[in-house]
């Protein structure tokens, strides 16, 4: 029965946000997504060949484990919009409602909170699977192909940083609707995971304990599996634990997450009330 | 002739406190004109620090070579970047004007509307500005990469970045005022403008395309400039072709935002939409 419900709520979120996506955002989404990967990518093109000569430095080969950077930076590049697209639809699914005047219709509805921001999640991969083939032809067109040394490493990477991402904007969510504030939140957490969790570059480049300082969000280990399993050459097996640890992260960051909505759902209706 | 100056002095000083009010100290403003972009001038550097590490990469691109000249090259480029992209959000928030209908306001005052165009682009340019460039010129004398041809060439180098771009703020300023969808034009200046203006990446390992299309944009000209003098020591007999075409530029700038002025209040006048046609 509970489970039932879930389903049904979740389905419809995903519904009606493919609807209203459809009918009031038709391009510029699709654009800001596509654009900052594809020249992300084009800068690592350009620099490639006419700064390095078609080489990188030896201490890429060995933070990264591959010393095909263009693939690298595509596989990072695609993974951190990804990342971006997601948040932007799961963390800030509450703070619409809110802005639109719905959150309170929300709140005593008899739906829960959790299958809702999985349909946002669900919509969102949904989505940008459409975007994505577009890059796709933006990486092809440059001529950069991608090695994939574990097919089920890398649908389980891809998997882990769902979940990683949808752990983090649960919490983020609720921080946002008891601010009363998006712009800034995003952003920064948009830049700091950009910079931390090893998207773009190999994580061996940053200080110590920034290093350390990266194992705290989910994402790194998701991106470790991710970039280990595409370019990296490393099966599974091998990056189990890496696997491992991101899920436990995940789990951590989602009971977190649950655990407080509540409170912070109770502080906007009293600020809005 | 004096009243004029005068009137236009105090369009601008009273415009210039209205955007002091409106950002100064402002969340907002730390985080978008200091704390993203020096969170990104790390990004940028890490994702491109394996290509300028390479063997070959001293022979491309000298500055290459060393870490600190990198970082110094990318983070004028960050600093310029910051300049114009600043009068891009402040351009979009004008816009609102339309929306609050204040703009009518405006329009319906004695003050020059293009001496308010200016101004208020150059209001928005201090207030976002100076934090970020405090940061940058602390940094640059810091780690001290800095090879300048003599002192004054410092004062080249503020206005080689200031003129052009409150030029381009006063263009963005009218063209946005009479435009209904001003989200689009922010996303088409936001990402693109950093990759055709040659932010982070020299200008030679840009395609001729690439180039030509960045050369319409001040930024690419003003980097030219800020970097030339202050990286490579350019004297400014080196440097006078880009600030010729600099000043050519904003001079255009201005005369465009004054013929849209023109146009878009002669045809709101007709036809009561704030529109350019």
């Amino acid at each position: 029965m509970a489970t039932a419900t879930a389903w049904r709520t979740g389905r419809a979120t995903t519904l009606r946000t493919w609807h209203m996506t459809r009918r009031a955002y038709p391009w510029t989404y699709a654009v800001g997504t596509v654009l900052p990967a594809a020249l992300t990518i084009a800068l690592g093109y350009l620099g490639f060949h006419a700064i390095g000569g078609g080489e990188t430095g030896a201490d890429f080969a060995k933070g990264s484990g591959t010393s095909a950077y263009l693939a690298y930076l595509a596989v990072g590049a695609t993974a951190f919009q990804f990342t971006v697209r997601l948040i932007l639809w799961s963390a800030k699914a509450l703070i619409t409602e809110q802005r639109q005047g719905t959150l309170g219709a929300l709140l005593i509805a008899p739906a829960t909170r959790l299958p809702y921001l999985l349909g946002f999640t669900a919509f969102a991969v949904l989505s940008s699977i459409a975007e994505f083939l577009t890059l796709g032809v933006v990486i092809g067109a440059l001529g950069i192909s991608i090695p994939v040394a574990s097919a089920p490493g890398a649908v389980a990477g891809a998997l882990a940083l769902i979940v990683a991402v949808f752990a983090l904007s649960v919490g983020l969510g609720g921080l946002m609707i008891a601010a009363g504030e998006a712009h800034i939140s995003q952003n920064t957490v948009f830049i700091v995971l950009g910079l931390l969790c090893g998207y773009t570059f190999p994580r061996d480049y940053l200080p110590g304990y920034v290093r350390w300082l990266a194992e705290a969000f989910p994402t790194t280990a998701a991106m470790d599996v991710l970039h280990g399993t595409l370019t990296g050459g490393h099966t599974l097996t091998d990056l189990a634990p890496r696997l491992a640890i991101s899920l436990l992260l995940s789990a951590a960051y989602l009971v977190l997450g649950v655990r407080t909505l509540p409170y912070f759902e109770r502080r906007a209706v009293e600020r809005t009330y | 002739m004096i009243d004029a100056t005068r009137s236009a002095a105090r369009v601008f000083a009273a415009e210039s406190l209205k955007q002091h009010r409106r950002l100064f100290g402002q969340p907002l403003v730390v985080f978008s004109m200091l704390v993203w972009p020096i969170l990104q001038l790390a990004t940028t550097y890490y994702t491109l620090r394996p290509v300028a590490t390479a063997s070959d990469a001293a022979a491309h691109w000298p500055l290459a070579a060393d870490p600190h000249r990198l970082l110094a090259f990318l983070a004028t480029g960050t600093l310029a970047y910051a300049f114009f992209f600043s009068l891009v959000q402040s351009a979009w928030h004008f816009s609102f004007e339309r929306t609050t209908g204040t703009l009518e306001l405006l329009f319906l005052s004695p003050a020059g509307r293009l001496t308010l165009m200016i101004a208020n682009g150059a209001g928005a340019l201090l207030q976002n500005a100076w934090l970020l460039t405090c940061f940058t010129t602390a940094a640059l004398l810091g780690f001290g990469t800095l090879s300048v041809a003599s002192w004054w060439m410092y004062g080249v180098v503020v206005l080689a970045l200031l003129i052009p771009a409150v030029a381009w703020g006063a263009f963005l300023n009218s063209l946005l005022v009479f435009s209904r969808d001003s989200a689009f034009l922010y996303t088409v200046l936001d990402e693109p403008l950093w990759f055709v203006s040659g932010v982070r990446l020299p200008h030679f390992a840009l395609p001729a395309v690439v180039q030509v299309v960045g050369a319409v944009f001040p930024l690419t000209g003003s980097l030219i400039a800020v970097r030339g003098a202050l990286l490579e020591g350019d004297t400014l007999g080196a440097l006078a072709p880009t600030l010729g075409w600099l000043t050519l530029l904003s001079a255009l700038l201005l005369a465009a935002a004054a013929v849209i002025l023109r146009v878009g209040e002669a045809h709101a006048q007709r036809t009561g939409r704030l529109r350019l046609a």
